[in-house]
């Protein structure tokens, strides 16, 4: 087992060039289309690099123009309050219920735990339509704490059961440590549980994080044009300018970038986070 | 082991206070998630037709009416083949690349490829929609050049062909997984019992594909279950991909529930018939993830 045979070799070079032509055409093809004017993709084969990049492509995606309105950046701003509050608020409410569910073997917790199990899977569809209905009735339609508000409701179950795994493999004795001086359950968590789980809850914002910025069944349905998150403004200007490859491209790599960021930079709590999402961690 | 049952009742009536405080957030918004399912039910069971809201029980008039529009048929078609061909080659490419990764001793190739293949889980579909849709495009796209500069005179028509349309979208969907499943597979390769079994296996002599099929892929039915369940919840509810490289075209060959259910509530405002189809769409994901949250009750629970 130890050495590489002749046909693992061979298997590892086609394996090799399989998976990096499908996994870097598509980036290549966004890198390189970006840099490029209208006129270059038009006249050349654009599968080659550009000489003359148009850094422009970028500033005119970023502010919008008159032929590009989809502007990029007021977006990237509501993008990024709305995953970072998100994130924020499904950590602190997440943590306390997986900590209950982690910590509770009564029938009730047991029940708790089915529901929350199914509804880390719904299908937004069954409760968009009471949901929108919610945000106008109460007035926080197309606003930001309705979009906030909404996608809290929705990733609360994965928050908690996330954590909750983490806190399952947090040992005990350190707790009872903490519960012989007397310390409350409260204290016990933020000052006990809380600083040892720290790794959990990086991976933990970083998945909630990305899910809520790539999100966009419910952000459809619920922005507004001073809401409108990354995903949307993406989608209205592929529908407003058929043509317009090169912006397309800066743009869409202008809605990965921070998500592509914290990947590049923080993986290995990525990959823990969905290890743990998948009941392994 | 005890002390995981104790806390709550010991001392006094300061604790359920603070049991409170722990449960209460968590408790009000899954109360608020599944009063909102609860709502749809009852919505698509009323006869709301406009974009005012009328709450009058028409039983199952618009499941009725859903089922009969043809849409509805190729729905279900499409999300079958969803279910089908975004899984099966989803799992099986998946545990061919992990086991070869685990049997062979390339360190570097390693980590090149799980970078590589998992950086999609960080994109969006609508960003990698947006991206296949240049590669797709049937008149100067990526794919299309790239053959003709091989000397093929053929161009495809991908996702413009309305019979095929559908799987070309669904290969987005497995590009965008297969890291995914990748890692899913390859951590449930490394417990303990499998490693040794496999190790026995090696002593005496067994090939790596028996070793494979025999040894490896019986004994990790929890992570396959695992992931089997994810991807076929993950391809049920796409919507994404359908939205943004084909809008359910050409014509409707490529339409599937989800992408039903929005066109039904929020253009045509059939807001009862788009309850209904989030109802199926629901039923559907619940019987595929009843196997899954056991598997998990009982994990979490033991």
């Amino acid at each position: 087992m130890k050495t590489n045979s002749l046909s693992l070799k061979l298997l590892a070079i086609l394996i090799l060039l399989a998976l990096s032509v499908a996994y870097l055409l598509p980036i290549y093809v966004m890198l390189t289309t970006s840099f490029k004017s209208i006129e270059e993709i038009n006249r050349t084969n654009y599968l080659l690099p550009t000489l003359r990049p148009q850094w422009s492509n970028y500033l005119e995606v970023l502010r919008g123009s008159e032929r590009f309105r989809s502007q990029m950046l007021p977006r990237l701003a509501n993008s990024t309050f709305i995953s970072t509050t998100v994130t924020l608020l499904a950590l602190l409410f997440g943590g306390l219920g997986g900590y209950y569910l982690s910590r509770t073997r009564t029938a009730f917790a047991r029940i708790l735990f089915v529901l929350v199990g199914i509804a880390l899977y719904l299908p937004y569809q069954v409760v968009i339509i009471p949901i929108s209905i919610l945000m106008s009735k109460t007035g926080l339609s197309q606003s930001y704490a309705g979009l906030i508000l909404s996608y809290l409701i929705l990733n609360m179950p994965l928050a908690s059961v996330l954590l909750g795994t983490f806190f399952l493999s947090v040992p005990r004795e350190l707790e009872e440590a903490a519960e012989v001086d007397g310390a409350s359950r409260l204290q016990i968590f933020f000052r006990v549980v809380f600083p040892v789980s720290l790794p959990a809850y990086t991976s933990v914002a970083i998945i909630v994080f990305t899910q809520v910025w790539n999100e966009f069944f419910l952000a459809l349905t619920l922005s507004s044009r001073t809401t409108q998150t990354v995903q949307v403004v993406m989608a209205e200007a592929k529908g407003t300018t058929l043509v317009l490859y090169n912006l397309q491209m800066a743009a869409a790599l202008i809605a990965v970038s921070i998500p592509m960021l914290l990947f590049l930079f923080l993986g290995r709590y990525f990959v823990r986070g969905i290890l743990a999402g998948a009941l392994k961690g | 082991m005890d002390a995981s049952s104790l806390p709550k009742r010991q001392k006094g009536g300061g604790n359920f206070w603070e049991t409170l405080v722990f449960l209460f957030p968590l408790l009000f918004f899954v109360v608020l998630l599944y009063a909102a399912l609860l709502w749809t039910v009852y919505v698509s069971f009323a006869d709301w037709k406009i974009v005012v809201p009328d709450y009058t029980f028409s039983g199952l008039k618009w499941y009725r009416f859903l089922v009969q529009q043809p849409r509805f048929a190729v729905d279900i078609k499409n999300n079958l083949i969803w279910l089908i061909v975004g899984v099966l080659p989803t799992v099986f490419l998946a545990i061919f690349l992990a086991y070869f990764l685990e049997i062979s001793h390339f360190p570097k190739i390693e980590n090149y490829i799980r970078t590589l293949i998992l950086y999609p889980v960080a994109m969006s579909f609508i960003v990698t929609g947006t991206i296949w849709s240049w590669m797709y495009e049937p008149g100067r796209g990526v794919f299309n050049t790239i053959l003709r500069s091989l000397g093929f005179n053929a161009s495809l028509p991908y996702a413009t062909d309305p019979r095929t349309a559908t799987y070309w979208l669904v290969l987005i969907f497995i590009w965008q997984y297969l890291g995914f499943a990748v890692i899913i597979i390859q951590a449930s390769f490394r417990t303990t019992e499998l490693q040794e079994m496999v190790e026995a296996a090696t002593v005496d002599g067994a090939s790596r594909l028996r070793i494979l099929f025999q040894i490896v892929i019986p004994n990790i039915r929890s992570g396959l279950l695992v992931l089997v369940s994810l991807l076929l919840i993950s391809s049920l509810k796409v919507f994404d991909i359908v939205f943004i490289v084909t809008y359910g075209g050409p014509g409707i060959a490529t339409d599937v529930l989800s992408m039903n259910m929005w066109v039904t509530t929020f253009q045509q405002h059939l807001v009862s018939a788009g309850a209904g189809l989030g109802v199926i769409i629901f039923l559907m994901a619940f019987i595929l993830v009843i196997p899954y949250t056991l598997y998990a009750l009982n994990k979490w629970f033991e």
